[in-house]
């Protein structure tokens, strides 16, 4: 590499990472211009985001989880707040598939960014048939598998708890699904590597980690459960050193990329992932609490490049190990 | 920006926020929301904002104004915040009240902190017609509301829980005991939701049309995260976001919890 003799200006700097597919052609990549995609369920479909800042400046976007029916999705309340964190119980609301390529899709028409769809299901059957359904669509770079959805019954979590099903579901959906795919884990688990293995040899090309930890709230005044559902998933600031670790951990044994995600709300904690092994990082959360998140993170990687003199932010993924 | 330029119990627990703001994306109108972030210099907790209705509004002083009442950690930080502290502001968001269908002899039904938005609302609809019923635990949390309400010239009538004023009981009932001598063209109502649905079922009994806003838990305000779906009565029963297409709603719009 040819020494520097300049410091490095915000121009310098490349902040692209390529999620590489399993599919080994390399149109299969999916080429992100940053590391920043954010999570299903915090930023709806795109649009309300984009009344506070052009969202074509994130690396991707996933869309609100979608189910083969619509969902209605659990009583309210939904939400209760913690300890640097928010458990909810949202319970997937979704208009389904079909609405979901009649309305949504044609609305992400001006985004020049890629697009993920999650989607989820009550049975095997069901991501088979999301799959099929979105196979060949134009408007998506691919699709977020979501094996990990701890507030719907009989479904999401427990397919992902189970490495024999995460395997078996990611391979039927492998054959019908060309596109990138991606598989979403829960930590709700013993040991996480084994459903990302799981999914790695099924043909996933990535893994995201991780979803909701399950949690719950309980109102002493009322001395009930807060949440409708009783249970949620906690996500937020506390959940952030449960994932790096996961991350870490996971990144030493798989050959494929990881979307780290998990109380991401700057630039640091951003950093903090990709050294810990992820190629690309969510952000969920935040996006509730500062809309314009997703570009000041961008600006605090600059900032974080300059300081360390780093031209090439692909470089850091795994650095810490 | 926004600074506080007054922060002041003006109730048993009952805060007084004037804001006073650089910019605004949108002249505020009755009935929409800011969603404030109340932890202070980064901290994470609390770690959501806390979504406060318009209470007053002066476009020439540049000043917003909220009415609270502190009921939990967020709103206890808040209450603790001085004179020049920069917040960090969204707004405003939602759905207003919509103005347009004033005609003729207008209720507006407030309970407990629901008085809140109806203020800005009164002023707004500028009816000599108007009639206004409030309600809270006692005459100490309306004496703010009575005076500001008076300062209107609107038609003026207090109930309260713990004593007699006009009545012992609740800005409902209050509201009921004038309804047949006195039926109302159209009502706006804003409080507990059984209060809601109570006038909700009193009114459309009547053919007496109307808008209420909703007090839902929230995530972020923005509609992106689902927290405060409502049930709608829609054939395609299509939920509705408290924080986009409500707070305020039309009478029989959302499932209300009697």
């Amino acid at each position: 590499m040819k020494k520097r003799k300049k410091k490095l200006s915000k121009s310098d700097l490349d902040l692209s990472v390529i999620m590489k597919s399993k599919q080994k052609a390399e149109n299969k990549n999916l080429n992100l211009k940053n590391p920043l995609i954010t999570a299903s369920g915090t930023c709806g479909n795109g649009k309300e985001l984009a009344d506070f800042y052009d969202i074509n400046q994130l690396g991707a976007f996933t869309t609100k989880g979608i189910t083969v029916e619509a969902q209605p999705g659990n009583k309210t309340p939904r939400i209760a707040e913690t300890s640097a964190g928010i458990i909810n119980s949202i319970g997937l609301e979704n208009p389904g598939v079909e609405n979901f390529i009649r309305e949504i899709l044609p609305e992400t028409e001006n985004y020049t960014l890629p697009i993920l769809a999650n989607i989820s299901g009550y049975s095997e059957q069901d991501f088979i048939s999301l799959a099929e359904k979105l196979e060949g669509r134009e408007e998506l770079a691919g699709i977020e598998v979501n094996l990990s959805c701890p507030n719907i019954k009989g479904g999401g979590m427990v397919f992902g708890t189970d490495p024999e099903k995460v395997f078996e579901i990611t391979k039927k959906v492998r054959e019908v699904y060309s596109g990138y795919i991606i598989v979403k884990l829960t930590p709700n688990i013993t040991d996480i590597i084994e459903t990302a293995l799981a999914a790695e040899k099924a043909g996933a090309d990535a893994v995201a980690m991780i979803n909701t930890l399950s949690a719950m709230k309980i109102d002493i005044d009322q001395q009930k459960p807060l949440l409708a559902n009783t249970f949620g998933g906690l996500s937020g600031p506390a959940v952030r050193p449960v994932a790096v670790k996961m991350v870490y951990q996971t990144y030493e044994k798989i050959g494929i990329p990881i979307l780290g995600l998990g109380g991401v709300r700057s630039g640091s904690d951003l950093i903090e992932f990709m050294l810990a092994g992820a190629t690309a990082v969510g952000i969920g959360t935040v996006n509730m609490i500062d809309p314009m998140a997703g570009p000041r993170i961008i600006g605090e990687i600059k900032e974080y490049m300059l300081k360390h003199q780093i031209p090439d932010l692909s470089s850091i993924i795994g650095a810490a190990h | 920006m926004f600074k506080i330029i007054a922060n002041n119990e003006v109730g048993p627990g009952i805060f007084q926020l004037i804001l006073n703001y650089d910019q605004l994306p949108q002249k505020p109108k009755p009935g929409q929301f800011f969603n404030i972030k109340v932890s202070q210099s980064g901290s994470d907790d609390p770690l959501l904002r806390r979504p406060f209705s318009i209470f007053d509004f002066d476009a020439a002083e540049k000043k917003i104004e909220f009415i609270y009442r502190v009921v939990g950690k967020g709103t206890k930080i808040l209450s603790k915040l001085e004179k020049e502290t920069e917040l960090d502001v969204l707004g405003p968001l939602g759905t207003p009240f919509s103005l347009n269908e004033n005609k003729g002899n207008v209720h507006l039904i407030g309970g407990g902190m629901g008085i809140a938005p109806l203020y800005y609302l009164a002023k707004k609809l500028k009816s000599s017609k108007q009639k206004v019923y409030l309600g809270a635990a006692n005459q100490a949390e309306l004496n703010f509301f009575e005076e500001k309400f008076k300062g209107l010239g609107v038609e003026l009538h207090l109930a309260a829980m713990e004593e007699k004023l006009e009545i012992r009981g609740s800005a409902l009932v209050l509201w009921l005991n004038y309804l047949e001598k006195n039926t109302p063209d159209y009502v706006y109502t804003c409080g507990p939701e059984k209060m809601l649905a109570a006038v909700e079922k009193e009114a459309l009994k009547n053919n007496i049309g109307g808008q209420l806003s909703v007090e839902k838990r929230m995530g972020c305000g923005i509609g992106v995260c689902l927290s405060c779906s409502c049930e709608t009565r829609e054939e395609d029963q299509k939920n509705k976001r408290a924080c986009v297409e409500g707070p305020v709603f039309g009478l029989g719009e959302v499932i209300l919890s009697a």
